[in-house]
């Protein structure tokens, strides 16, 4: 399997799910304009049907097919304007997707200059979803500005997710709500019950300020649509009715929990991931996770075998690689420690009289003119000493 | 490759199509329904027309009395009407009834017609979806055993991390405004700074270098002298050989201070680099007909320059203590190279049902083959008993010069005795030495 295909479903899935949601919407306002136009010509029919049909009466009728007309006009070019829209965003990141293989005509150094530049890019593209899933939107606002690939990003669909989460974080359903009503349909599909715990949280509010009436009716108006999944929740949340405002219940403080809002604001993230079927965690943390792995080995975790190079033995993402598997070697790679090349029949491994292994185009380096060899992992002299050739299969 | 720009391909194909039947279908809704809006508006004005006329007229009968004689545009039934009932409302004739009929089922057709072109759409859009859900794997997360990333502790850490990768490319504003979104602790805000400072130092000297500027970057290796020779780098005398020859090449008007430049600075190398610096001396000769000509001229090519600056970037950089590339985009692309091959084995492990296996150890259950610069540190797996080699098992050099683990030899050993198992040398077991790659 190749990168782009284990790595970017995302990457072409958000954009088409926005298709498909301008497509339903473009088709559900297209279809309102429509029985509005048929409303009224049936209107006109209604009235040549009767007896000797007034003029005046009609012309007035046709006057309004004709107006409905124009609205529908206007409105599913607007409507299908957008659909094509983001069929614009799709066709770029396409483009940019594409851009990993080789056009025939550029070979060797040209393309791999290139490819560095588009791992650059895809860097900032994963970092920047990264940043927008933690919540750091000014930050991923930034980078994209920075490194011109907002094109390349969801940025928008997050844009819509911080101002719900942002209302949420300031104790207000209002956007979360409107969000679940543009949504409903989808959001039935993947059984979400964000909406309900929308609607507990409101009431719980009004118990809060002790608008216990307001709180009866809240519930009649929206509990009954839950009754038969979340009856159990429900009678729950009923009882706080019966507690006074200061109870030190266990069950009452569960509720009145400020930190409700907080798990609010995470319930939603992960329910915009569903919707857009973005998995619950990045691919930059899985490519962080896999990398440092890939990396890992028992050197990183020696005092004395640490490269300066070796990105799990500095002393954060050593931290974060701690309970990571290592990497897995079945043939041996070995690398000189002071030049950093492989070693092979070009470089042949040589062992000094204390067990270390060097190549043999570091020896030059390591050794003065008087014959004295200096071992840089140990710092022991030696005076010209027996180096001996290893062989390793 | 080929797989990847397939994989594109026939998401692009099904996205053209839909673009394609968008865009006829935006001419049509303009044109179709255009055109029956218009007829309507048309219908209307004559209509209107016709209306107005008879109002004049019974306007004029009811206050003048008179009979009247009044162009009519709607034809003869009209105004036929109009004299049998001339204070009743208007009636509409056969004829326009007709035409009226004609043009409500047209505009009914026409809008029917709109929206189930565009519901038709659907299939074609799904297409898109089921192509991407076909050619691009959904699930990465489970090739993760653990996620450590799940922990606040590490998270913070890699946003350290992210925010030095930032700084380093000299986008010091993105690394603070991300400091101050995740809220990162003051010492470590610090660190993301202070560590990134000197690289940045050390990269301002790497561009210069390549634009044949070596001031910066002679100062820095004077005060790094002592260091750098007990390293066994070569770059303090690179550099004054670069510009030694810098000053060469300017022709016979430098020549003096050419001399003047070696005298002062070679000094120190006459021991280690004797050879080479009588060498260097020797350009002198050539200088009357020109660097261009000599054996010297590729000290004049853009690529010794180029080169030159690689090696102090890696030199300084080792000196220093840090990494030339950022850690973060050497680990992110270390993993997008392992993911699929990870994504792949699991599949595998998954039809074999053995996925079991996958949670048993601490190791990766696959070699990830990553490019020779990802490589940082050795690594030696037993030729026979294809293990790596650790603390408990070390590799040993045998007397003939092979090595095996420790594992290996005391099962392959008899008593002392021990048989190369890769030449034909007996040897005692005991004279095995351990190493260290």
């Amino acid at each position: 399997m190749s990168e782009i295909k284990a790595l970017e479903h995302a990457t072409l899935k958000v954009p088409y799910e926005m298709l498909n949601k301008r497509f339903r919407s473009a088709q559900k306002i297209i279809d309102r304009e429509v029985d509005q136009v048929t409303n009224v010509s049936r209107q006109v029919e209604k009235a040549l049907e009767c007896e000797g049909p007034i003029l005046s009466d009609v012309t007035k009728l046709m006057g309004n097919v004709a107006q409905k007309l124009q609205v529908l006009k206007r409105k599913a070019e607007e409507s299908i304007n957008d659909e094509l829209s983001v069929t614009q965003i799709c066709k770029r990141k396409l483009e940019h997707l594409k851009g990993i293989t080789p056009p025939n005509s550029v070979t060797g150094d040209l393309w791999q200059g290139s490819v560095d530049q588009w791992k650059r890019i895809r860097l900032d593209r994963l970092v920047i979803e990264h940043l927008l899933r933690m919540g750091y939107y000014e930050t991923a606002e930034e980078l994209a500005a920075r490194s011109d690939v907002r094109h390349l990003t969801n940025l928008d669909i997050f844009q819509t997710s911080r101002e719900v989460e942002d209302d949420l974080a300031s104790h207000s359903t209002t956007k979360c709500v409107l969000w679940c009503i543009d949504n409903k349909s989808k959001l039935r599909k993947i059984n979400s019950t964000i909406e309900f715990s929308l609607r507990v949280q409101e009431f719980i509010e009004l118990v809060r300020q002790n608008q216990r009436f307001e709180a009866v009716k809240h519930s009649r108006r929206y509990f009954p649509a839950y009754e038969k999944t979340q009856l159990n929740e429900i009678c729950h949340v009923m009882a706080l009715l019966a507690y006074p405002s200061d109870a030190e219940a266990e069950h009452y403080r569960k509720y009145m929990d400020p930190q409700r809002w907080q798990q609010l604001v995470l319930d939603f993230r992960h329910e915009n991931y569903r919707l857009f079927q973005l998995s619950s965690t990045s691919v930059f943390s899985a490519a962080v996770q896999a990398g440092l792995s890939a990396l890992k080995t028992p050197h990183c975790y020696a005092q004395t075998c640490r490269n300066l190079n070796c990105p799990v033995c500095q002393e954060d993402l050593n931290r974060i690689a701690l309970k990571l598997p290592y990497s897995h070697c079945v043939q041996s790679r070995l690398i000189c420690r002071v030049t950093g090349l492989p070693l092979n029949e070009h470089n042949q491994p040589m062992m000094l009289p204390n067990g270390q292994i060097f190549g043999q185009m570091a020896l030059p380096d390591i050794t003065k003119d008087d014959g004295t060899v200096t071992c840089p992992v140990t710092n022991t002299k030696f005076s010209n000493p027996k180096i001996e050739k290893v062989f390793v299969m | 490759m080929d797989n990847e720009s397939w994989a594109c391909a026939s998401v692009e194909k099904d996205l053209t199509r839909v673009v394609t039947k968008l865009e006829q279908l935006h001419e049509n809704a303009s044109a179709d329904i255009g055109d029956i809006a218009t007829l309507m508006s048309e219908l209307v004005k004559v209509l209107g027309k016709a209306e107005q006329a008879v109002t004049t007229l019974n306007s004029s009968t009811q206050v003048n009395a008179t009979p009247a004689s009044v162009d009519d545009p709607m034809g003869d039934g009209v105004s036929m009407q109009v004299e049998t009932e001339p204070t009743a409302p208007q009636r509409l004739t056969e004829r326009q009834m007709e035409i009226i009929r004609d043009a409500i089922v047209k505009c009914n057709d026409r809008v029917q017609k709109l929206s189930t072109d565009h519901r038709d759409l659907h299939g074609s859009i799904s297409k898109i979806g089921k192509a991407i859900d076909r050619n691009f794997s959904a699930d990465f997360t489970s090739t993760m055993r653990v996620d450590v990333l799940q922990n606040e502790e590490n998270l913070m850490l890699l946003n350290k991390a992210i925010a030095k990768h930032y700084c380093r490319q000299g986008m010091d504003e993105v690394a603070r405004t991300l400091i101050r979104e995740c809220k990162m602790p003051e010492n470590h805000a610090q660190d993301v700074f202070d560590s990134e400072r000197e690289f940045a130092a050390i990269y301002s000297m790497w561009v210069k270098i390549q634009k044949r500027d070596l001031t910066d970057a002679l100062k820095w290796a004077k005060i790094y002298s002592q260091q750098l020779s007990d390293r066994h780098s070569l770059i303090e005398f690179r550099l004054h050989r670069m510009r030694f020859m810098q000053l060469v090449s300017y022709g016979l008007d430098s020549q003096r201070e050419a001399i003047c430049y070696a005298r002062m600075n070679f000094k120190k190398f006459a021991v280690r680099y004797e050879h080479e610096i009588a060498n260097l001396m020797a350009s002198f000769i050539y200088l009357p007909s020109g660097l261009e000509n000599s054996p010297y001229k590729h000290f004049l090519g853009q690529e010794m320059w180029t080169e030159l600056s690689f090696i102090f970037l890696k030199d300084a950089c080792q000196l220093l203590g840090i990494s030339k590339n950022s850690a973060l985009s050497v680990v992110v692309n270390a993993g997008c190279t392992a993911l699929p091959a990870l994504l792949n084995i699991k599949q595998v492990m998954q039809s074999r049902q053995v996925l079991s296996m996958w949670n048993g150890c601490d190791e990766l259950p696959i070699e990830i083959d990553l490019q020779p610069e990802f490589r940082f540190h050795s690594i030696f797996a037993c030729p026979i008993l294809r293990q790596q080699t650790s603390e408990d098992n070390p590799p040993k050099k045998l007397t003939c010069g092979h090595v095996i683990s420790n594992d290996a030899l005391h099962k392959l050993s008899n008593g002392h005795i021990l048989k190369c198992p890769y030449c034909p040398v007996e040897q005692n077991a005991e004279e095995a030495v351990r190493i260290y790659f």
